[in-house]
């Protein structure tokens, strides 16, 4: 029986060491209220997962400096940081863990796996989820009540991609007739090119070729770009996360195909503030139609300059979505009055935002489904060694240089 | 004791009715207790530890089936993945597409899991493949399945599928209140039903001959034991048997995409408690997957709030996966038939 004895022994004890976990006590005493974040801080994400609990942080920080929450007598703000570790499974035990501690909202996570499995946390659990980096247009068709998303979708961001290109176009006296599509495989790429063609094929633009590649082990461009290239568009648009977006910068460089311009869309390098000094020559002038923080706005320029102080990193557009993000959790709970998850859902449904961090068309408010209505993609430009903002014109921090090769 | 019951001596009949009773009789009882210590633990976890109880399991499940076939059929897989997921996505398929309870998803799951499985194996036996090239051609497998998926229409591609939320707890469609502790009893009943298959299969007839072909493949063949047929039988059981895991996995975390079912990862974990735990024994892949399934909470758990002659090291992000792979090396190193199988050794001598 000896070994029976160590085999239960040794389960039980196993199973036990889980249970060591989360037993802290909640925290939830009146005067501190728990926002939960749930982002990827290690892995192969952790660089940017950081920036975005860093800027999570940072927004806490300065509601709690600024008095906290007064319609609850100045309660103080904590952040409960959670680490998907990049993987749906871990990012739900995690919103989970967060939730059990006592957290009233949520807010991440970054990928589009994962926040789908947050949000079914959300929705079970009846707390509300604020995304605020995830694109996948899925995550937001469950007919949830509990999840918001304060960036655009990638429907949105394909269309009014199109949008703005041609109306850049036009205005740089240019107009695009032609342009050839060259995006990453799957979901994302496949939803940004649906909704982009849709869009441009109403307007009377050609799109002539829809060239893909794989995301992995793909090493090389010139074949896509030299293929996109065969059918003489006047412009190339590119879909695609940071590794390869640089590729296929490089390739159209290296080809020098004549077009009036590389157009980024919904793309996840041409306007991150390493790409200028990763691409070099291959960078300049490139144009990305993307979300991004409100360059123009005074108060965006002080957080971003205060972050830089404190974590002495650069905060890019992810980070201050988080910090956002944490915003509305905070306005809501003013508004609301109330730390009840269900008040606070509901405040968070009716909020309006009035000086969003994000070059938006307008203030954040929430449809039926959760989306920002009026979150929108501004276009960007590499001058030099700087992501300028270039259209439309109230956002714009410097002239648009079209077409790009003159 | 169970120790016992896995190895007869070779000049016992393993049909002798005597043997085969007292030490299958043990090793039930032993389960039986088992379980019945592992099913009140709902009562004393909170939340949050109920779900890593839970992630256990599935671990130990897929560890289980993983053993069937690569312990005791010694034919190595490095791709069970592809099991794992056809469980997944045939179980979410049915629902989301056709809303099919999951119960009957799960059944569809395992017949077309063993089905693939058989084809395989057979294709790879067939070919000769063995050892390291077999191991191979499983994961090659698995990655044309996890790129296949990601390009099939029908299956959402890359987008996964999203089980429906139901408003209210449905046993049909195997939907609970969250923290329910039914949904750590389905995993611990199919982990029962896979320990006790294990155990009756080990004392068999047939896995006797399956052992006996792992051992030497020539000397069974020459006694007349259809060799391929006995391999066929064990890999159909181990992939129907892996795909549970799968597809209960689709309905606890109400998602599943290409990754999560067909993923490197996935094959990974089936591999991983069976190793530590050993090789080729009934209960190693428990032990195995009750020490793994909760190492990197835990250890993520002391991080976050570390005692204090530990606090150096808060705030260091990516330790748990050292620790992880530390402890993965030192135990292939230093106990190369797994913990309970070197534990089992020496209470023996």
């Amino acid at each position: 029986m000896k070994k029976l004895t160590l085999i239960t022994t040794l389960a039980a004890g196993s199973l036990a060491l889980a249970a060591c976990g989360g037993s802290s006590d909640d925290g939830s005493s009146t005067d501190e209220i728990m926002i939960g974040s749930v982002h990827p801080l290690t892995g192969a994400l952790a660089g940017v997962g950081a920036l975005m609990n860093d800027g999570a942080k940072l927004a806490v920080d300065d509601i709690n400096a600024d008095g906290g929450i007064e319609a609850l007598d100045g309660a103080q703000l904590t952040l409960g940081e959670g680490d998907s570790k990049g993987a749906a499974d871990t990012g739900q035990s995690e919103a989970q863990r967060l939730i059990g501690d006592g957290a009233v909202a949520l807010v991440g996570t970054y990928q589009s796996d994962v926040t789908t499995n947050v949000a079914a946390v959300a929705e079970r659990s009846k707390v509300p989820l604020v995304i605020d980096v995830a694109v996948d247009d899925s995550i937001l068709e469950q007919g949830y009540q509990y999840s918001f998303r304060i960036q655009p979708n990638a429907t949105s961001m394909g269309t009014d991609g199109a949008n703005d290109l041609i109306e850049m176009s036009e205005a740089a006296g240019k107009p695009v007739e032609s342009v050839s599509y060259i995006h990453i495989e799957g979901a994302f790429g496949q939803s940004v090119f649906d909704a982009f063609k849709a869009e441009a094929e109403a307007q009377g633009v050609q799109v002539l070729k829809e060239v893909t590649y794989a995301g992995t082990n793909f090493t090389d461009a010139t074949t896509q770009v030299r293929e996109a290239a065969s059918v003489n568009p006047d412009v190339i648009v590119a879909t695609g996360y940071y590794p390869d977006s640089l590729l296929v910068a490089q390739a159209v460089n290296a080809l020098q195909p004549d077009i009036d311009a590389l157009y980024g869309v919904a793309n996840g390098g041409f306007d991150d503030s390493a790409f200028p000094g990763d691409a070099g020559a291959a960078g300049q002038n490139v144009l990305s139609a993307n979300y991004h923080y409100g360059a123009t706005n005074d108060e965006v320029a002080d957080i971003r300059q205060r972050f830089q102080e404190e974590f002495g990193k650069p905060m890019e557009t992810a980070s201050v979505l988080a910090y956002q993000s944490v915003r509305v959790i905070a306005q809501a709970l003013e508004e609301s009055g109330s730390t009840d998850p269900e008040e606070l859902r509901n405040a968070i449904a009716d909020i309006e935002v009035d000086d969003p961090l994000l070059a938006f068309d307008g203030p954040i408010t929430f449809d039926e489904t959760g989306q920002n209505e009026n979150a929108t993609v501004i276009v960007m430009q590499i001058q030099g060694d700087a992501v300028e903002q270039v259209f439309p014109e109230d956002f714009a921090t410097s002239d648009v240089v079209y077409p790009t090769n003159q | 004791m169970s120790a016992v019951t896995e190895r007869p001596a070779p000049v016992v009949d393993p049909g002798d009715p005597r043997l085969r009773d007292r030490t299958t009789m043990r090793s039930f009882i032993a389960l039986g207790i088992l379980v019945a210590l592992l099913a009140v633990l709902p009562f004393v976890l909170d939340e949050q530890s109920q779900t890593v109880a839970i992630r256990t399991l599935i671990f130990a499940i897929m560890a289980v089936g993983w053993n069937l076939m690569s312990g005791y059929g010694g034919m190595f897989s490095f791709g069970h993945a592809a099991f794992f997921g056809i469980g997944a996505y045939t179980s979410a398929y049915l629902l989301v597409e056709h809303d099919i309870s999951p119960w009957i998803g799960m059944g569809a799951g395992a017949v077309l899991s063993a089905a693939a499985g058989t084809l395989i194996a057979f294709l790879c036996l067939r070919y000769r493949l063995a050892g390291a090239y077999f191991a191979l051609a499983t994961f090659a497998f698995a990655q044309v399945f996890l790129l296949a998926v990601q390009n099939i229409d029908a299956l959402n591609r890359t987008e996964g599928f999203n089980v429906p939320i139901l408003p209210e707890e449905s046993w049909s469609m195997m939907q609970f209140d969250q923290g329910s502790p039914i949904y750590y009893w389905i995993p611990l009943g199919i982990l029962t039903i896979g320990l006790a298959g294990t155990i009756w299969f080990v004392h068999s007839r047939t896995g006797q001959y399956v052992q006996a072909i792992r051992d030497d493949e020539v000397a069974a063949e020459s006694l007349g034991i259809p060799v391929m047929r006995y391999r066929l039988i064990t890999v159909a059981l181990s992939c129907g048997f892996t795909s549970l895991a799968g597809a209960f996995y689709t309905q606890y975390y109400f998602f599943v995409g290409p990754e999560q079912a067909f993923g490197a990862a996935v094959s990974v974990n089936a591999i991983v408690p069976a190793v530590i735990g050993g090789i080729g024994t009934i209960w190693g892949p428990l032990v195995g997957a009750l020490i793994v399934g909760p190492l990197s909470e835990w250890l993520t758990e002391v991080l976050r709030d570390p005692p204090p002659f530990l606090d150096f090291l808060q705030g260091l992000t990516g330790l748990d996966v050292a620790v992880y792979a530390t402890l993965l090396i030192l135990i292939v190193l230093f106990m190369p038939k797994g913990i309970y199988g070197t534990l089992r050794d020496r209470f023996r001598s």
